[in-house]
């Protein structure tokens, strides 16, 4: 009797443990998709008028790396940092060279000469298009956080976040001036820099555009270093551009016009040279939703746009409708 | 009908309810001992991983702590100052003010003070803050992601089973040692490769 006693128990305590225990995880998984009372929703802004896409996606390739760190464009070839690689494409999408580098890049960019310039957080290393090295300059020093650079003629311009300056350098890394310093005198308002995106390009004519991103504008200067003219607008609606800095990544066509990715609310789009909003090239909801990374953009002669998408690790093409 | 063997099928069968009765009672002793040995053990406690965290506003919810033990803390050394902050000011405001209209915070519990042109300081208040995250979602969606959630342990139980913990939907919660109870961010944020 008692030991029929103490089974009865025993199974009884052992089912009521299991019931428990499934309870538990049928109720964790079930509550795991509850709505959230306090969710921050920009849903009204991923949504944008399909007039206003000019755009569309012609193809997409994925880009095998670990890390993805540029896009460049030259002579038809897709040109991709990817940490301590670089990977050339071509057109179709069909991977046609590969080579691993010593240097752990942020940004690249390429010059007429096909050479590819390659950033890291502090220095800048030059290779030839064979990815074999030809330069590596000193470090701008440790507080340096360098976020993009672009080559015109034997001017070589770099963005450094950190210092929160432009070095306008020869091609050997010797700095000529410094550009973006806050001065009052030649109008230069001075970089604010929130976070590590402050992107530049030098225009048709061989001027320097660099974005203020805490400031939401482009910044055009002259060759001595004067602000000759600038843009911009913030917020959220899709003329603007959203959240503390941005844009994040840019690229100057032909015809002087901005291509503009932004972070946060990852989105493309078209600028006109004087900052007029002609149209956009990805709307947000061709990003995945939970992505806030801006992709790299590049063009080329054809006014077609090049997007690195960090998130879908893809190379994404894009062409005028 | 032969009853040879039953002596040996009684044994067999008295083996296996033995055995039974001593696993069945194996396990509910060591589903004891597990369970005091986590409600005494004071080594450890409860903590998040704000890079695991996705927002999902459980915090302000689930805790046994009303408000909850769950707060809102800021990484100075990775805020970008902004004027324009993902985490204060609702998505497109009508104003950067600090009118109640323009804030993001629920409980305004952040205080935005001017530092110069253009930097303004956040500061949590953490009386008022409920843990919700909405601030940490447009601060890592637009900013540097220096605001982030942590347990505060001045207000947290410890709970044998956090009820947070238990529903996460990141599994963002682990136990850490009490000698270092928190797991701030730090260093510069991380890049675009996440
Ligand atoms: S429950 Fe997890 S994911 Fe949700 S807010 Fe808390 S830590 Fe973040
Ligand atoms: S938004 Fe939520 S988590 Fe952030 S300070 Fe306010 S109550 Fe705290
Ligand atoms: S352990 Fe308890 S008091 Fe602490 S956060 Fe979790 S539920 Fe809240």
């Amino acid at each position: 009797m008692n030991r029929k006693l103490i089974n009865g128990l025993l199974i009884f305590f052992a089912l009521a443990i299991m019931a428990i225990i499934v309870w538990d995880f049928v109720g964790n998984k079930a509550g795991k998709n509850v709505p959230n009372p306090y969710e921050y929703n920009i849903d009204e802004f991923r949504k944008v008028d399909s007039l206003k896409v000019i755009y569309k996606e012609i193809l997409n390739f994925p880009v095998v790396a670990d890390v993805l760190s540029g896009i460049a464009i030259s002579d038809s070839l897709i040109i991709v940092a990817a940490g301590n690689e670089i990977i050339k494409f071509d057109i179709s999408g069909k991977e046609v060279f590969r080579k691993a580098i010593q240097d752990s890049s942020i940004c690249l960019t390429v010059d007429a000469n096909r050479d590819i310039w390659i950033a890291t957080r502090h220095y800048i290393a030059q290779y030839n298009s064979n990815g074999s090295l030809l330069n590596r300059w000193n470090s701008f020093g440790d507080r340096s956080v360098i976020t993009s650079l672009a080559v015109s003629g034997d001017r070589v311009f770099v963005a450094d976040a950190g210092n929160r300056i432009v070095y306008h350098c020869d091609k050997t890394g010797k700095i000529v001036q410094k550009i973006g310093e806050k001065n009052g005198q030649n109008g230069v308002p001075g970089y604010v820099i929130p976070s590590p995106f402050m992107d530049l390009a030098v225009d048709d004519e061989g001027f320097l555009w660099v974005v203020n991103t805490g400031r939401h504008s482009f910044e055009n200067y002259n060759a001595d270093g004067s602000l000759r003219t600038s843009w911009g607008i913030a917020g959220m609606k899709i003329e603007g551009f959203s959240g503390c800095c941005n844009p994040a990544e840019m690229a100057i066509m032909d015809d002087n016009s901005f291509v503009t990715s932004e972070k946060g609310l990852p989105r493309i789009k078209l600028y006109g040279q004087h900052g007029e909003l002609k149209g956009i090239i990805a709307p947000p909801e061709s990003f995945n939703q939970d992505s806030y990374y801006a992709p790299d953009v590049a063009v080329d002669a054809n006014y077609q746009v090049f997007a690195l998408d960090y998130a879908r690790k893809q190379v994404r093409i894009f062409k005028l409708k | 009908m032969s009853t040879d063997n039953l002596p040996k099928k009684m044994d067999r069968r008295r083996l296996i309810k033995n055995g039974m009765q001593l696993t069945l009672g194996l396990s509910l002793v060591s589903i004891a001992g597990w369970s005091a040995f986590k409600s005494t053990s004071d080594r450890l406690v409860w903590q998040l991983d704000p890079f695991k965290c996705v927002q999902c506003g459980r915090c302000a919810k689930e805790c046994v702590m009303t408000p909850s033990a769950v707060k809102c803390v800021h990484a100075f050394n990775l805020c970008g100052y902004c004027d324009l902050c993902g985490g204060y000011l609702k998505p497109d405001p009508n104003a950067r003010t600090t009118a109640a209209e323009n804030q993001l915070c629920p409980t305004a519990a952040i205080k935005r003070k001017y530092i110069e042109d253009p930097y303004f300081e956040y500061e949590i208040d953490e009386a008022l803050c409920i843990g919700c995250a909405k601030c940490v979602a447009g601060c890592t969606s637009f900013g540097n992601g220096s605001l982030h959630l942590q347990v505060r342990h001045d207000r947290c139980k410890n709970c044998n089973e956090c009820a947070i913990a238990r529903v996460c939907p990141a599994e963002a919660f682990q136990r850490v040692p009490i000698s270092s109870p928190y797991l701030i961010k730090g260093g510069f944020t991380k890049g675009k490769n996440g």
